[in-house]
């Protein structure tokens, strides 16, 4: 039985008042391919808070760290992780000082070479920003759980994805979950693809706080009995801080120790490499999750571009639309990095209209849709429509824009 | 790391860099003809290959000394990994043989405590040993939150303070460690506060090894290592904090910087150890040992 | 899980205050059972309002705050307590419809 750590005294799991013969629930699992855990295990639906979904991903992704400092709308889970540690599910788990001191903990954790979980939510992502920035640098694959939450004063714990706009240059892997069923799914993916040896790289499933993590909603979940193969700490593009390699200078993080014009190379190629492994990931996100995004009525000449809860109340504009014989078509982003440049392309190249909705003020996916159309598209990409703040976009907001749209853009 | 994976296999030998060979064949990889830890002797400094010989520190530099005293003083350094962060003391640290984790400012403490979690799950039956080595105003400044909160949950690795009392590799800012009313950069009045009890925090927070000195024996130097890096292996954590002047910031000629340690310690730095009941039973049971051992022969 | 039968959509909840939204309808009435998010998890719960259709749209119905099943919006704190509910009301619209047909048609 592990040893406990974080006592004067080694302590077990026995002497915190587990029985003798107490199996622990990760034990108990079979490990099973990913593909097939994805695709092909049988799934039984039900009905749970975004905070269960990801209780029930992180039961069957084999953890062995995961640490967490609390925050609303984030704590839900991280309280459902240390049951999962209580249950033997995952194998050490601590709530620390606060988030860099988390992020930080749970870098060093991943430079052991063991499978390292977080969770966090906005003002909490804000206070730990440098240590998650330095996340792929070091090439540590983490799994960060983001519930995303209004950052600026005045504060609210409202749904606002502005958070996800400043992990956009990182090189963080970054998913956007637009429901329960996704924030079951995306974690396992992304622990999966982060690990890869030509990715090796940390990933961040965001979702949006409350909507998704406080609300219960239909999620079709694998037996509780598979899990996914544990991280082999032996396979990464650079080597762990284990001290299991053949001595020699091991600064992986600071080939720069001092400022001169070789180690301006260093780290400019260094740089080049972590965001060229963002892209390799593609390959693994499109066999995992069948595709960086989804599309609904493709060729249709009015189309949404929306990731998260967006989608969702998109997905429900598009459907009343086609009650009423009018067909408009969906892409919903799954992965924001690597940003799916050429899927988006080719699903609204023959578009004329084109509405990006968001959870932000800033617009960032506007920002982005723009950047990869721009010169390859005649259709007029719309500044919107937008809420902020933990307002709420209700169908009709979208449908109104879109009626607008069409007698703007004939 | 088994010393077996380190052994050059004899057909490879002559190809393999002449570092790898000598410390393998004259350092503390050798052959310890059945000992666990390492068996070099302070004494035989310069005799043997140390896992620290080159680094880009200033001349005459107290803490370069120190450092590779540190190295020496681990039992296994082929299961070590350091943890530092921005400050003179990266410079040296980064250029030893011994894998080393450059962090964030401030973040030596967290990375540990998630590193040690992570390298006893991975590894339940070899020990692996985390040393954190950082500067004063690495540890006691912007790294303060961590350090404390490491020690409350009592994580089992060492934390070495390089305390030179000054913000050296920045370009000589007083720091918390820095001296009441002394003049530097950033405190052009001299310094506001009282120099931070760093020893009376460690004690409060119920680490288990404390231990302050200045590198003037440095046999002693590597046998505080040795005990600290054995508590935190089987205990808690453990704290050691070292003068290691700053001779260009505190403008001590080059000459003299052994000299001005020995001051120091007399006026103010004297070799202190404070241990815990526990750590005390398992450091007397750990010598006892190592003294029967030498008997017997 | 709530019951399927007589299920005709689930969509997330149209007002865009987050939650799921399952539509029930048996010929012209019918149910909108909404569970929303709740800041305490514990207190997530089902508002349930009974409805009446104008036409074959799923979303072509109104509240209906007049027939004898209930007056005012139904809350409901567990799946089983609204299972047993939709499972009564299911068989009253039943009845309701034939009675309806039954009417003499207004000119």
């Amino acid at each position: 039985m592990a040893n406990v750590v974080g006592s004067s005294v080694c302590r077990t799991a026995v002497d915190e008042g587990k029985p003798a013969d107490w199996v622990p629930g990760g034990e108990k699992q079979t490990v099973v391919d990913p593909m097939k855990m994805f695709h092909e295990l049988p799934r039984e639906k039900q009905f749970i808070t975004g905070s269960e979904a990801a209780r029930e991903s992180m039961r069957r992704a084999n953890i062995d760290i995961a640490i967490a400092y609390p925050i609303t709308p984030q704590s839900e889970s991280m309280q459902q992780a240390g049951y999962l540690y209580d249950e033997g599910y995952i194998k050490e788990y601590y709530r620390a000082e606060e988030e860099i001191g988390t992020f930080s903990a749970i870098s060093g954790a991943s430079r052991a070479g063991v499978r390292s979980l977080t969770a966090t939510s906005g003002p909490g992502l804000m206070r730990g920003l440098e240590a998650v920035s330095s996340w792929p640098g070091a090439r540590t694959p983490i799994i960060m759980l983001n519930m995303c939450r209004v950052i600026n004063t005045p504060l609210a714990i409202q749904p606002d994805n502005i958070e996800m706009s400043f992990l956009l240059n990182t090189g963080i892997l970054m998913l956007h979950a637009e429901n329960q069923q996704d924030f079951y799914d995306y974690p396992l993916a992304a622990i999966m693809a982060s690990e890869q040896v030509d990715v090796t790289l940390p990933a961040v499933v965001s979702t949006d706080g409350f909507f998704v993590t406080h609300a219960r909603g239909p999620v079709s979940i694998t037996p509780e009995e598979y899990k996914l193969p544990p991280r082999d700490g032996w396979r990464s593009a650079v080597p762990a801080m284990d001290n299991e390699n053949p001595p020699a200078r091991l600064s992986r993080d600071a080939p720069i120790q001092k400022s001169n014009f070789i180690s301006y190379h260093m780290h400019s190629s260094w740089q080049q490499e972590v965001f060229a492994a963002v892209e390799r990931s593609a390959k693994y996100f499109r066999a995992y999750l069948g595709g960086l995004v989804e599309v609904v009525n493709p060729g249709a000449e009015d189309f949404i571009i929306a990731s998260g809860c967006a989608v969702s109340q998109a997905r429900e504009a598009v459907r009343q639309e086609g009650e009423k014989g009018r067909t408009v078509g969906l892409v919903k982003i799954k992965t924001i990095r690597p940003f799916p440049t050429e899927e988006i392309f080719e699903a609204v190249k023959g578009a004329k209209r084109i509405l990006v909705p968001e959870f932000n003020q800033a617009g960032w996916l506007h920002k982005e849709v723009c950047s990869v159309l721009y010169g390859r598209t005649t259709g007029v990409i719309k500044n919107g429509p937008r809420v902020y703040g933990g307002m709420t976009m209700p169908t009709e907001m979208i449908l109104e824009w879109l009626a607008d749209f069409r007698k703007e853009v004939k | 790391m088994s010393l077996e994976t380190l052994r050059p296999s004899p057909a490879f030998k002559d190809v393999l860099p002449v570092e790898y060979k000598d410390l393998v064949d004259h350092g503390p990889y050798n052959n310890r003809n059945g000992k666990d830890s390492q068996s070099v002797k302070v004494t035989d400094m310069g005799k043997f290959k140390e896992v620290i010989e080159e680094h880009p520190m200033c001349a005459g530099c107290a803490m370069t000394l120190f450092i590779r005293l540190v190295y020496i003083g681990m039992p296994n350094p082929e299961h070590s990994i350091v943890v530092g962060t921005a400050g003179c003391g990266r410079l040296a640290i980064s250029q030893a043989s011994v894998p080393f984790v450059y962090g964030n400012y401030g973040d030596t403490n967290a990375v540990a405590s998630g590193l040690k979690r992570g390298l006893e799950v991975r590894f339940p039956n070899q020990k692996k040993d985390v040393v954190v080595m950082a500067g004063d105003g690495g540890l006691i400044d912007i790294g303060f939150q961590g350090l404390m909160h490491s020690w409350f949950r009592h994580e089992k690795f060492t934390t070495i303070m390089l305390d030179n009392e000054v913000y050296g590799n920045t370009g000589g800012q007083e720091s918390g460690m820095t001296n009441q009313g002394k003049v530097l950069k950033m405190a052009p009045r001299g310094k506001f506060g009282e120099k931070i009890d760093a020893m009376g925090l460690a004690k409060v927070a119920g680490v288990d090894y404390i231990a302050r000195l200045a590198p003037t024996n440095p046999a002693r130097v590597a046998r505080t290592v040795r005990r600290a890096i054995m508590v935190a292996r089987e205990v808690g954590s453990s704290f050691i904090q070292a003068y290691t002047s700053c001779n260009i910031e505190y403008s001590i000629p080059t000459p003299d910087v052994m000299k001005d340690a020995f001051e120091i310690e007399k006026e103010r730095y004297g070799f202190e150890e404070i241990i815990s009941p526990a750590a005390k039973e398992y450091l007397d049971d750990v010598e006892k040992k190592a003294k029967k051992k030498k008997s017997d022969k | 899980m709530l019951i399927q039968d007589n299920l005709i959509l689930t969509r997330s909840d149209p007002t865009g205050n987050g939650g799921t939204q399952f539509i029930y309808r048996v010929k012209d009435y019918g149910l909108a059972a909404v569970s929303r998010p709740q800041e305490e998890i514990a207190m997530i719960h089902w508002e349930v309002e009974i409805v009446k259709f104008s036409g074959e749209n799923t979303t072509s119905f109104e509240i209906c705050h007049t027939t004898e099943l209930a007056t005012k919006t139904l809350k409901f704190y567990t799946d089983k307590s609204l299972n047993e509910f939709l499972e009564k009301s299911f068989q009253y619209f039943e009845e309701l419809g034939s009675l309806e047909k039954m009417l003499p048609q207004e000119p």
